[in-house]
């Protein structure tokens, strides 16, 4: 069942794939992805891109796919193992959603954070009381590690 | 590279909604997502319907029942207990799927036959309006135009029955309209009366006998041929005459061929809506309860899977996933299936559902590289342990790959745009690219994106050359 609909959302993603997103398998296993997120051009990571590592559990789509970052990014709700806080990775996962639909969620996550559940509460912290610092570090962290 | 092929083999078996793009109803994608599982993503198995109006596979909903208890759509709450059967959908989605390939051919052929005849919609234009000389003739038309009119007349004939020979009926109608026209140029619709009448003298010669479905001439099957079928023919295939009248009608003038396929498309669609029109609701066999497994002792807990015939081997977790897996194939099949299989079928899946799911539990997959990918490296994968730098050079081209697929997909959506630092990025991976041209000709038949990387690679390459 798993390995079938894995090979489902490949064709999928490999005939329709989504904006500035792209995500595959790594070698020859198709329960080990990597993705790649452009930085959205209207949030400080534009320019940059990411890189991602997803995992699929041998029960998927029942349990969500683990994604994490391996590129390093400043963001409240990323920290520096590269976890990621949404709700949709945990609590709120759904068998419908694809992995296409997860990504975009990331994409919209990282152009608007949310300070309220973070992650990294420091970054949290500083995105509330000084968003152009924020910001700063943002861009900096990206060019020096997503370029 | 055997295990890729079959990655790719994987992949050209997958159907999808997609598919109907190409040909000339692409609308059908529509029914063909509709007609899908949202969690299994393939077409609708023993369906059943959540009080949120949602259908999904009774196998699929049940298995993620056990975990949560929603709606995988709406997120509403939903129980085991609250899923009806939805025989109707199960129906139309098994004669969907049964038609689909042929379905699919059809409708793709006639998209290339619209190209074809596309090609020569020039033509098509002179014999609509009933002029000769226009100005938009194509080539061979031109050049023959130079010469006498009868001989211009042939020409297009004859290009239009070469490049129409697959459409032979088409062919047939424009070459009969063709010399209709050479008698009474400018009569476009009585020409097409005489042809639609041109069949017509025919048809009172035969007609079929409702017994045999030989056609024979009309007075010899009145008069002779159906006393002698209604004597030899035994009763027992009286059903065949019910459903057409006794009485031989000159419009039965169809030939036995075009019956017989008449039939053969029936009857797979009237199997369907029997099998829907006879269904109810299965109560012979009850309902197998959930078990309580932390107030159930092993003993317990053997004498419910021996008294279901199952093996009771294992650990007392293997036990309990045995006898959860068995209830789900059980209830779906006596509670929600329309056509329940027995329970000898029951027991072979879930032994082959246990033989793939401990394989898999025990170790991830087989084989070299992605053992020692998923195994060991992964397991720091969340610490601070994980070596990301070795990783990040393990994989430098695949992920070069990706930062390419993705840039091509935002350079698609967004066709022009200068963002400061994107420049800086570009110029670096044109770079990347020329430096690595042969790395990108060695990569492309290892991708697994099949097409769309070939694209990516062709852009990329004509971007650098640019």
């Amino acid at each position: 069942m798993s390995l079938k609909r894995i090979t489902k959302e490949l064709n999928d993603l490999g005939r329709d794939p989504p904006t500035s997103c792209s995500a595959g398998p790594v070698g020859d296993d198709l329960y080990h992805w990597q993705a790649s997120i452009m930085g959205p051009p209207d949030s400080p990571y534009a320019g940059g891109v990411f890189f991602l590592s997803i995992h699929f559990p041998t029960d998927y789509p029942f349990k969500p796919p683990k994604i994490s970052f391996t590129t390093k990014i400043y963001h409240p709700n990323i920290n520096a193992n590269g976890n990621i806080c949404l709700d949709i990775l945990k609590d709120q996962w759904s068998p419908a959603l694809t992995i296409s639909k997860v990504l975009l969620s990331i994409c919209s996550l990282l152009t608007d954070a949310n300070p309220d559940d973070p992650l990294v509460p420091e970054i949290a912290h500083i995105y509330k009381t000084d968003r152009s610092k924020y910001e700063a570090t943002a861009k900096e962290w990206t060019k020096k590690y997503a370029v | 590279m055997s295990r890729k092929t079959t990655v790719e083999e994987q992949i050209s078996n997958v159907t999808d909604p997609r598919d109907f793009v190409k040909t000339v109803i692409p609308e059908l994608q529509d029914t063909d997502t509709l007609l899908r599982c949202h969690i299994c993503k393939d077409f609708l198995k023993t369906p059943v319907l959540t009080p949120c109006g949602h259908t999904f596979c009774s196998l699929c909903i049940r298995e993620y029942l056990n975990r949560e208890q929603k709606c995988p759509l709406c997120l509403a709450e939903l129980r085991e207990s609250m899923l009806r059967s939805e025989f109707l959908v199960n129906e139309i989605a098994a004669s969907y799927t049964h038609v689909r390939a042929k379905l699919l051919e059809f409708l793709s052929l006639e998209r290339e036959r619209e190209a074809q005849s596309a090609g020569n919609s020039s033509c098509m234009v002179i014999e609509d309006g009933h002029q000769r000389n226009s100005p938009n003739q194509n080539g061979e038309a031109g050049k023959a135009g130079d010469g006498d009119d009868d001989d211009d007349e042939i020409q297009i004939i004859a290009t239009r029955e070469n490049r129409l020979s697959k459409r032979s009926g088409d062919a047939l109608v424009f070459t009969g309209h063709k010399k209709m026209r050479k008698e009474s140029p400018g009569t476009g619709i009585s020409s097409l009366l005489a042809k639609s009448k041109s069949p017509v003298p025919q048809q009172p010669k035969l007609a079929d006998c409702p017994i045999c479905g030989k056609a024979f001439p009309l007075d010899v099957l009145q008069r002779t041929h159906l006393d002698e079928c209604l004597t030899t023919e035994s009763f027992h295939k009286s059903e065949n005459i019910s459903s057409s009248p006794v009485g031989p009608k000159p419009e039965f003038n169809s030939p036995p061929k075009q019956s017989s396929t008449r039939n053969s498309i029936e009857t797979p669609v009237s199997t369907h809506f029997n099998r829907y029109s006879e269904s109810t609701s299965n109560n012979s066999v009850t309902r197998l309860a959930k078990l309580n497994f932390s107030s159930t002792s092993l003993q317990q807990l053997k004498q419910k899977l021996s008294s279901l015939k199952l093996p009771v081997t294992g650990s007392r977790q293997q036990m309990i996933n045995r006898y959860s897996h068995y209830e789900m194939l059980w209830n779906s099949n006596y509670i929600d299936s329309i056509d329940p299989v027995d329970e000898s079928i029951l027991r072979r899946r879930l032994a082959s559902w246990e033989a793939s799911h401990n394989a898999s539990d025990g170790q991830q997959k087989p084989g070299g590289i992605s053992k020692f990918l998923t195994k060991n490296p992964m397991q720091d994968f969340k610490t601070d342990r994980f070596d990301r730098k070795g990783w990040a050079r393990a994989h430098q081209r695949a992920f070069r790959r990706l930062r390419k697929e993705a840039k091509a997909s935002l350079k698609r959506s967004k066709p022009v745009r200068n963002i400061e630092n994107t420049e800086n990025s570009q110029t670096e991976t044109s770079s990347h690219i020329n430096h690595s041209t042969t790395i990108e000709q060695e990569m492309v038949p290892s991708n697994q994106l099949g097409s769309r990387n070939g694209h990516i690679t062709a852009s990329s390459q004509s971007s650098s050359g640019a």
